[in-house]
């Protein structure tokens, strides 16, 4: 048993080498930059992972506004979520001359330093997605408020159900700190405006649809009187519908959940998913471009209180965040609206 | 008879508890359908087990089987999509699992690295590669392609079946045939095993290969559970059937223990999640029953062999 010891710490080590690696290549390969005193802006655009669907879409909402304003966008972004490698990008976008950064952070802390250094060199940052440290970016395009998850997906589980039954929520882990707090919400819209409803559990699925399938099998015996699956990781979405269908229980078990119209759709129209939550990610990335050329070109400055985002239109601004506005419910009516 | 055995019995005694405490305090937990698609959910995970307690038993161990699942669960997906017809896939993903078993084994028997390593670094490897590949993006089978093309129950027994008869095959195989004994030889004392006459390093290569390939088995069999496949799939495959093999009464440093009592104790822990649903008892004890039935197997296992030492014996 002994002999476990150092190979566990070598084992350690090398997770450890293996989590700090070299850094790949890095540099878009994409045109030189103007270097910001051209007439053409040029922006960055980083996603958290540049492969990922759900900021592939948020790109062509930004490539849509970048087009419409005639600059020049930049898009690169780790191909992992890796907190070092977005810092290394900023970097080098601070060495090419950006005029503007558009950032969806994957590490609040680590990526505000190298932030800081690109505002001090005049480079007006925007986030979105995520945010980092207030004082290193100017706003934060906020897709959706824990409060606006929240009240949704209660909402939305309230007139599926008739506002009265039990109910059960499966979560990605009890520790996930986003998902606490829309589950926060979720619980004072719940005791605030549903007395009839009642939260019977809540059982986590490591954010793992082949988990979530096995979670919601067992709760659909162990609570027979279940109206209704709250699935709130998006894996979790497909995960519940499959088991409610294998069960036989189509229609008469509601699900709802925070997901992508692909990975939901045939569950959708299947009439086993009754609505995927979630917030239109083009349009995500198109008010994060439309803002950060605005605050580039110095037309959106701190105080403001609404924003005019293009085709869009006015833009509620509370504080130094930019609002999305409601979430979006996708359902069998309009899903095949949407591909990403 | 009982003595010798009395590890395996013990865990035994342990699920049946479990189960009568269950049929007592919460008889929902026994309705016939649900309880068939839990077994189910359950069984690609048992076959793994099975070559995980292989392994474990020629004192080595293999972490890389999660990302071995997820790598052929998420190739045979794609082909499925791609309108390859399963019969030739199913084969193809077993082949697959096999190949990557054979990559542990070549750096594990070939070049004598140590496998928590070598299966550490193949894990990560594969893994990675697939984030890369997918960046976390489901493949979409296409439409009636579940089950194999048979209803739904008949899929569900069929897979549990197919587990339980791989498990029984490999009890008596494990016990009755050359090979067998082969593997329990070189996991008590590899040095020994050579000197009658045995190969180690080809015995070592021969579970890799083979835990490999039931990985993909494994990934065949949930693949036909869901039309769709997640690339996260398989993430803590290799903890849940260490600690089914562990809790199951084979000692971790190779050499002792069987297919049955894995068999116990996997179905022990798989048990603990829906029962603590059923009980509707709150998540949050979920892991820690889990860690304390492990960790009292372990400690089961040290004071035997403190004793074992003690006293000379402690032939399986």
């Amino acid at each position: 048993m002994n002999r476990f010891v150092p190979l566990l710490l070598m084992a350690g080590l090398l997770f450890a080498a293996g989590c700090s690696k070299a850094p790949e290549t890095a540099a878009p390969a994409g045109p030189a930059s103007t270097g910001g005193s051209g007439k053409k802006l040029t922006l960055g655009f980083m996603p958290k992972s540049k492969g990922n669907a759900y900021f592939i879409s948020c790109k062509q909402g930004a490539d849509e506004a970048a087009k419409e304003l005639g600059v020049e966008l930049l898009f690169d972004g780790p191909t992992d979520p890796d907190p070092a490698k977005q810092n290394e990008i900023v970097e080098n976008w601070i060495t090419q001359g950006v005029d503007a950064i558009a950032v969806a952070c994957e590490n609040k802390d680590g990526i505000s330093t190298a932030l800081r250094k690109a505002k001090q060199k005049g480079i007006k940052i925007v986030t979105f997605d995520s945010d980092a440290a207030t004082d290193a970016r100017e706003f934060f395009v906020n897709q959706a408020t824990p409060e606006g998850i929240g009240y949704a997906l209660m909402d939305e589980a309230a007139r599926l159900t008739g506002e009265a039954g039990d109910f059960a929520i499966i979560t990605a882990s009890l520790t996930a700190a986003n998902m606490n707090e829309w589950r926060k919400h979720i619980d004072a819209r719940l005791a605030a405006k549903y007395p009839k409803m009642k939260l019977v559990t809540v059982r986590p699925c490591d954010d793992m649809k082949d988990k979530a399938q096995s979670e919601a099998t067992a709760l659909l015996s162990a609570y027979p009187n279940l109206k209704l699956i709250m699935a709130i990781c998006s894996p979790a979405v497909p995960g519940a519908a499959e088991a409610v269908k294998q069960a036989g229980k189509t229609g008469t078990v509601k699900v709802i959940g925070l997901g992508l119209p692909n990975e939901n759709r045939r569950y959708v129209k299947e009439g086993v998913t009754q609505s995927v939550i979630l917030w239109k990610t083009v349009d995500l990335g198109y008010l994060t471009i439309q803002a950060t050329y605005a605050v580039a070109k110095g037309e959106l400055k701190a105080g403001a209180t609404t924003f005019k985002a293009g085709r869009l239109g006015a833009m509620e601004i509370q504080g130094d965040n930019i609002l999305l506005g409601k979430p979006f419910v996708f359902n069998k009516d309009n899903i095949d609206q949407f591909d990403f | 008879m009982i003595k010798r055995n009395f590890r395996e019995l013990s865990v035994a005694v342990a699920l049946g508890l479990l189960l009568a405490f269950l049929a007592v305090a919460a008889p929902a937990f026994y309705q016939p359908q649900p309880l068939l698609s839990l077994l189910a959910r359950e069984a690609p995970a048992l076959v793994v087990a099975c070559g995980m307690a292989l392994v474990i038993i020629s004192r080595q161990i293999d972490i890389s089987v999660g990302s071995q699942f997820a790598v052929c669960g998420v190739s045979s997906g794609l082909l499925v999509a791609a309108h390859w017809p399963v019969a030739l896939v199913f084969p193809l993903a077993i082949l697959m699992g096999a190949a990557l078993g054979a990559v542990n084994g070549l750096l594990v028997a070939g070049l004598r690295l140590p496998s928590i390593v070598v299966t550490l670094a193949t894990m990560v490897t594969w893994r990675e590669g697939l984030r890369w590949l997918r960046q976390g993006q489901f493949v979409n089978l296409p439409d009636g392609g579940q089950w194999f093309g048979m209803a739904q129950t008949t899929g569900q027994i069929t897979l549990v079946v197919a587990a339980v008869l791989l498990l029984v095959l490999l009890a008596w195989g494990m016990k009755n045939l050359a090979v067998g004994r082969q593997v329990y030889a070189v996991g008590s004392d590899a040095e020994a095993a050579r000197l009658a006459g045995i190969r180690p390093p080809l015995v070592t290569m021969g579970t890799f290969v083979f835990i490999g390939a039931l990985a993909g088995l494994a990934a065949m069999m949930n693949l036909a559970q869901s039309p769709q496949v997640d690339p996260k799939s398989g993430m803590g495959l290799e903890l849940k059937v260490i600690a089914a093999v562990v809790v199951g009464g084979v000692a971790i440093s190779g050499g002792r223990g069987n297919l049955w009592g894995v068999f116990a104790g996997f179905l022990l822990l798989a048990c603990i999640s829906p029962a603590l649903t059923h009980l509707h008892i709150q998540a949050y004890w979920e892991k820690a029953i889990q860690g304390g039935i492990i960790l009292l197997a372990v400690v089961a296992d040290g004071l035997r062999s403190r004793r074992s030492n003690r006293t000379g014996g402690g032939a399986p």
